[in-house]
């Protein structure tokens, strides 16, 4: 428990930091509804003796509605200006993990509904968690003057009212652990629904064509299944605290009943007091109830903390201070200093898995290298631990000579621009999913050169087009063009490309090799003759070694493997 | 969109709807009454305690012995135990029900959404729809918990508690306490129906945001490749702060309708010690403790008023989604099937189609014989994949016919199609699960040997059927999808550039499967590779959404001025 606890009371710290005056304002603002109902007690105290000498003063009631009033006033002021805090704490942890993925060492490991469900759901458990001390800080006040004032009535009384009050402590701490465990369960459970929604709405072409959306439906049944039995449970362990904390008000009322009767039954304990200590003890509960919402969000908070941690890069802090950005626009991210152009790149003995053992690769300015191999040779996989998409097991990557630590964050554009294999496009406009955030100035240019501008002069709206949730409108050969010309943006030294061509017509391939070849230093996954044809060396893989390397006519003649893929 | 200008015949409608779809809630007759006695005993327990206080007072007034206020004070402790039993019971029952119900619900709605056409698929990210299926199921099943622990059982709680002073305290005082309740509930039905269009656009923000993070989240790969990285990240806080500010917005007027009702029972508690002036000390500390206790499920319900509004939000977004029809109207019934077995006759009869206007065919008139294989050529975007789209059913043309066995598609039975027509589509979608998941697409399948044929026909026979499928290659997925078709028996094959990513040698290999799956079957085959083009019997040249050429193949070979001679020489060169 310990090694979860120590994370989460960071990430506390930070988020408690990172917007201090809005944290503690908005705290204070909230003051005034957890003391206000002390003032209501020692009212209707007034009313209730005065009740006895003949009809309760229409001030007084007035007194009681006008505590009610202010009181819903600050609550209104200070809820609305919490919500600033509260959006701003979840975009903060949004943001890092998001950064992380998209730029640092951080991996979306899971698929998307399930980075989705932790990215909304855990943010938010964490967030309320650190949330929750507001309502703790008006409980302890309220609770110590409550407390001082029915001291002073009857102290005897008082003292045992705490009694019930740390049962219910003692409790939450011995559920914890369960309502730790349950709580997991249920969150791994619902990710799992979430997850397999996402696969089958990600994948529902496939589905549909294949008529398969009853089966779809019916595992989407046993994981709901699953998750139903596993959230009753944890709701069930959360709710039998929250009865047992509910019962202390009742049972404290009983106590006061029980051990005033006789003070009571003498005459020093009034009904005016009866009345204030049976207000007073529903408000009271509020605090064993805060603490006890506090120790039973902990171990939930802890493990949104650990879930979220898992989304993020080896010593990137899920917390940092980036900044919120609500009433001003987060500004431009500047360009990465880019003074090195390439010269050569050199990769020894990249190995990764069983996938590749010991490739070599050596690429030049200007040069036009093509990997090929037969279906499952490590083509993909060769690129893909280059530019650190992949994490290699063995071997080393050189950048004009000097060695390159973190592939993933240094070869990237201006040096190095990638095309996957299956590229996707955002539900944006054209010239959105083109720029991400670059200038224009080459985008026609890159369009041109990509064999895209006659697609787009076809296009009614042209880049303001929008393009369906992962380009579905496009044809798959437009949006590969589409991403080559978004690479192209960006004016890379080296443009690597993954089987490229393999959606297009004679012609625009040919249009395409015309346009890129000679813009910049290209490195292409292909077995497509004209590439093969095109290239200045040729890597042929075979299981993931290297079985030949050279140009086409070379290989032809002395690489058994590349005249088998040739013929 | 907003409340207030709903007339009231939408309104009527309106609640057509939600009655249909909260039908799914409904747990059936015993659970329900089951879970009614449970709110019954939650609610009269609580209720016979403040007696006991009224009794102790007043005894105590009176000078009673020692003794009896203790056995009262004795007794109120028993009840109160017994009423928080009664509580945790019911929440658990209400818990476990409404659970159950709005996983129904969740099946309904991904079923329904399953159903609709690839247009509406085209415009709806996976996030967005995990958002409606889950998010919003998610929203009402907390709701409807709420609904019956703090609603319900308030609503019980306060007729039992205007009874119980009508009766035993004074009909008067019961009089004015119901028409005050009245008024306060009036309120916050008014208030409430203010706050649902303000929630409902928070709410519209949150997937919004849900649908922006799912899509990065599925193309972080593309932003890290781009160095957009950054750029994402800017525009996430630009969605975020939507978001907020929708939420401050909708949490202003929730707060507002909390302080208000706040207020309110302040003032029936001042009113009601004002009416009670005459009434013994006892009677008034009855009074007071059924004014807290009444108090207690509304502030609870208040406490929830974000989730009782995303609920409502969530239920008129949940309404929608059940209210978007297909365009691909369902076939008169009882639908005619395709022929259970052998090839099908393939025609396009003057076919037209348009993406939303944007007109993408024109008469296209297509005519292949059971058996016969017909090779679409065309440049990329000229409207191939539109036509074998067409012909699996996933578009109705905008004019004219496709039919498949002599019946019209609009008019056979969707299952028969599904199964008869077969399609290998150039990008495959895979899943996260198991080979033998990818393979059946969780269907029932004839057996783990078929499907190690199956993939031994593609050259995949070494892959585990119960090892998930990790990273794939973009050539293993097409793979993949050659040996979903073949453990189907289709009687019409399409193949939209099924073979694209294989490099040549697994590509020969596979050929010999291919060459198998279309014996005795009827194929479409759309390729680039026009080499893979030899075994079909006719060919269409497909340019701008037309057909520009069509005839027997080794016609069209025979005139080296037409189209698809010249293409093949291009190719060669």
């Amino acid at each position: 428990m310990r090694p979860l606890m120590t994370p989460l009371l960071a990430v506390t710290a930070t988020l408690v930091r990172f917007e201090l005056r809005r944290y503690l304002v908005g705290g204070l603002l909230w003051m005034p509804a957890s003391i206000l109902p002390l003032a209501g007690g020692l009212i209707l105290q007034r009313l209730f003796d005065d009740l006895g000498t003949g009809g309760a003063p229409l001030l007084l009631c007035a007194a009681f509605v006008g505590v009610e009033l202010v009181r819903g006033l600050t609550i209104v002021i200070a809820w609305t200006y919490g919500d600033y805090w509260w959006s701003a704490a979840a975009a903060l942890l949004r943001a890092n993990v998001l950064r992380s993925i998209l730029t640092g060492r951080g991996r979306a490991r899971h698929s998307p509904g399930e980075g989705l469900a932790r990215l909304r759901d855990d943010v938010g458990d964490v967030v309320n968690f650190v949330d929750e001390s507001v309502p703790l800080a008006g409980a302890v006040l309220f609770g110590a003057a409550a407390l001082t004032i029915m001291a002073s009535v009857d102290p005897a009384v008082t003292l045992v009212l705490v009694i019930p009050a740390i049962a219910i402590g003692v409790l939450s701490r011995l559920l914890n652990r369960t309502i730790r465990r349950l709580h997991r369960r249920s969150r791994t459970l619902g990710a799992a629904v979430t997850g397999h929604l996402g696969e089958i709405f990600g994948a529902v072409l496939a589905i549909k064509t294949a008529g398969a959306e009853e089966a779809a439906l019916e595992r989407l049944r046993r994981h709901n299944r699953l998750r139903r039995e596993a959230a009753v449970k944890d709701r069930l362990a959360t709710d039998l605290l929250g009865a047992a904390t509910g019962a202390t008000v009742e049972i404290s009322i009983g106590l006061v009943l029980l051990l005033a009767a006789p003070a009571m039954h003498r005459g020093d304990f009034t009904v005016g007091d009866l009345a204030l200590f049976t207000t007073y003890v529903g408000w009271l509960t509020a605090l064993p109830r805060t603490i006890g919402g506090i120790l039973s969000r902990m171990p939930q908070a802890a493990v949104s903390v650990e879930r979220l941690t898992q989304m993020t890069g080896p010593g990137e802090d899920l917390s940092r201070d980036t900044g919120v950005w609500f009433r001003r626009d987060h500004p431009v991210p500047a360009r990465p200093v880019h003074d090195d152009p390439l010269e050569v790149l050199q990769a020894r003995g990249l190995t990764v898995g069983y996938g590749l053992h010991g490739v070599d690769l050596e690429i030049e300015r200007g040069s036009f290298t093509v990997i090929t191999g037969a279906v499952g040779s490590g083509k993909t996989t060769l690129v893909r631990a280059l530019l650190g998409l992949e994490p290699a097991d063995a071997g080393t990557i050189r950048w004009n000579g000097r060695p390159v630590a973190d592939p993933g964050g240094f070869l990237v554009p201006d040096r190095v621009a990638y095309v996957g294999q299956a590229p996707r496009l955002f539900s944006a406009s054209l010239r959105e999913n083109l720029l991400l955030g670059r200038p224009a100035d080459r985008l026609e240019r890159a369009v041109r050169l990509a064999a895209f501008d006659r697609d787009l002069a076809g296009m009614p709206a042209g880049l303001d087009t929008v393009v369906g949730p992962r380009g579905v409108r496009l044809s798959g050969g437009q949006a590969q063009r589409v991403t080559v010309a978004r690479a192209l943006v960006r004016s890379p030294d080296l443009l690597v490309v993954d089987d490229l061509s393999s959606a297009l017509d004679v012609e625009t391939e040919r249009r395409l090799w015309e346009g890129i070849t000679g813009v910049c230093t290209l490195l292409v996954v292909s077995h497509r003759p004209a590439v093969l044809a095109r290239a200045d060396q040729i890597i042929v893989l075979d299981r993931g070694r290297v079985a030949g390397r050279g140009r086409l006519e070379e290989l032809l003649e002395t690489c058994p493997e590349m005249r088998r893929l040739w013929s | 969109m907003s409340a207030s200008s709903t007339s009231g015949r939408a309104a009527s409608g309106r609640h057509v709807l939600r009655s249909r779809r909260l039908h799914s809630l409904w747990p059936g007759p015993g659970p329900a009454a089951l879970l009614a006695l449970s709110i019954v005993a939650t609610t009269a327990l609580p209720l016979a305690a403040p007696q006991l206080t009224r009794r102790f007072v007043d005894d105590a007034a009176a000078g009673a012995g020692i003794d009896r206020l203790t056995l009262i004070a004795l007794g109120y402790l028993g009840l109160a135990v017994a009423g928080q039993a009664a509580r945790t019971l019911t929440a658990w029952l209400a818990g476990r029900l409404a659970w159950a119900g709005t996983d129904r619900l969740r099946e309904r709605l991904a079923a329904h959404a399953l159903g609709l056409d690839m247009a509406f698929h085209g415009r709806h990210t996976p996030g967005e729809m995990i958002e409606r299926v889950d998010g919003d199921v998610a929203a009402v099943a907390g709701f409807v918990v709420a609904f019956l622990l703090d609603v319900v059982a308030g609503v019980l709680l306060l007729c039992g508690v205007i009874a119980v002073v009508a009766v035993t305290v004074d009909p008067g005082v019961g009089a004015v306490l119901l028409a005050y309740c009245a008024l306060i509930g009036l309120g916050m039905v008014r208030a409430q129906r203010l706050a649902v269009p303000s929630a409902a656009r928070a709410r519209a923000a949150g997937a919004a945001l849900s649908g922006y993070l799912e899509e990065r989240l599925a193309g972080a790969e593309d932003l890290r490749a781009n160095g957009a990285g950054e750029h994402a990240v800017r525009r996430f806080h630009q969605v975020s702060a939507a978001l907020w500010r929708a939420d401050r917005r909708g949490d202003a007027v929730g707060s507002s309708v909390l302080a208000g009702t706040g207020v309110a029972f302040a003032a029936g508690t001042a009113l009601m010690l004002a009416l009670s002036g005459t009434l013994s000390a006892g009677t008034a500390v009855l009074l007071l403790q059924y004014t807290l206790m009444v108090r207690t499920p509304f502030e609870r319900l208040i406490d929830q008023l974000r989730q009782y509004q995303t609920a409502l939000a969530g239920l008129g977004r949940i309404g929608e989604l059940l209210a978007v029809r297909s365009t691909l109207p369902a076939p008169p019934s009882p639908a005619r099937r395709l022929p259970p077995a052998g090839p099908l006759s393939l025609e396009l009869d003057a076919v037209d189609f348009a993406y939303d206007d944007e007109p993408v065919l024109s008469g296209i008139t297509l005519r292949l014989a059971p058996g016969e294989t017909l090779g679409l050529v065309g440049r990329t975007g000229s409207g191939k994949t539109t036509i074998a789209r067409l012909i699996a059913r996933l578009y109705d043309p905008t004019a004219g016919a496709v039919r498949v066995g002599g019946l019209d598609l609009r008019e056979a039975d969707p299952a028969s199609v599904r199964g008869r027509v077969g399609v290998v589509t150039q990008d495959v979608q895979v899943f996260s699960a198991t080979v033998r998941d990818n393979l059946t697409l969780f269907r029932a399948h004839p057996g783990d040997d078929r499907l190690r044929e199956a993939l031994a026909e593609v050259g995949l026979g070494d892959w585990d059927l119960d090892a998930p499928l990790g990273a794939v290659s973009a050539g293993q997925a097409q793979l993949l999808a050659l040996a979903r078709a073949f453990l189907a028996d289709p009687g019409l094959v399409v193949l939209d550039e099924a073979s694209s990513r294989l490099d040549p040698a697994t590509e020969r290999r596979v050929d010999r499967g291919v060459t198998r799956l279309l014996s005795g079957r009827t194929g479409v085959l759309i390729a680039h590779r026009l080499a893979s083009l030899s075994r079909a019997d006719r060919i269409a040249v497909v340019a701008d959404g037309k057909i520009v050429e069509y005839g027997g193949r080794r016609d069209l070979l025979a005139d080296p001025t037409g189209r698809f001679a010249r293409m093949l020489e291009e190719a060669r060169r």
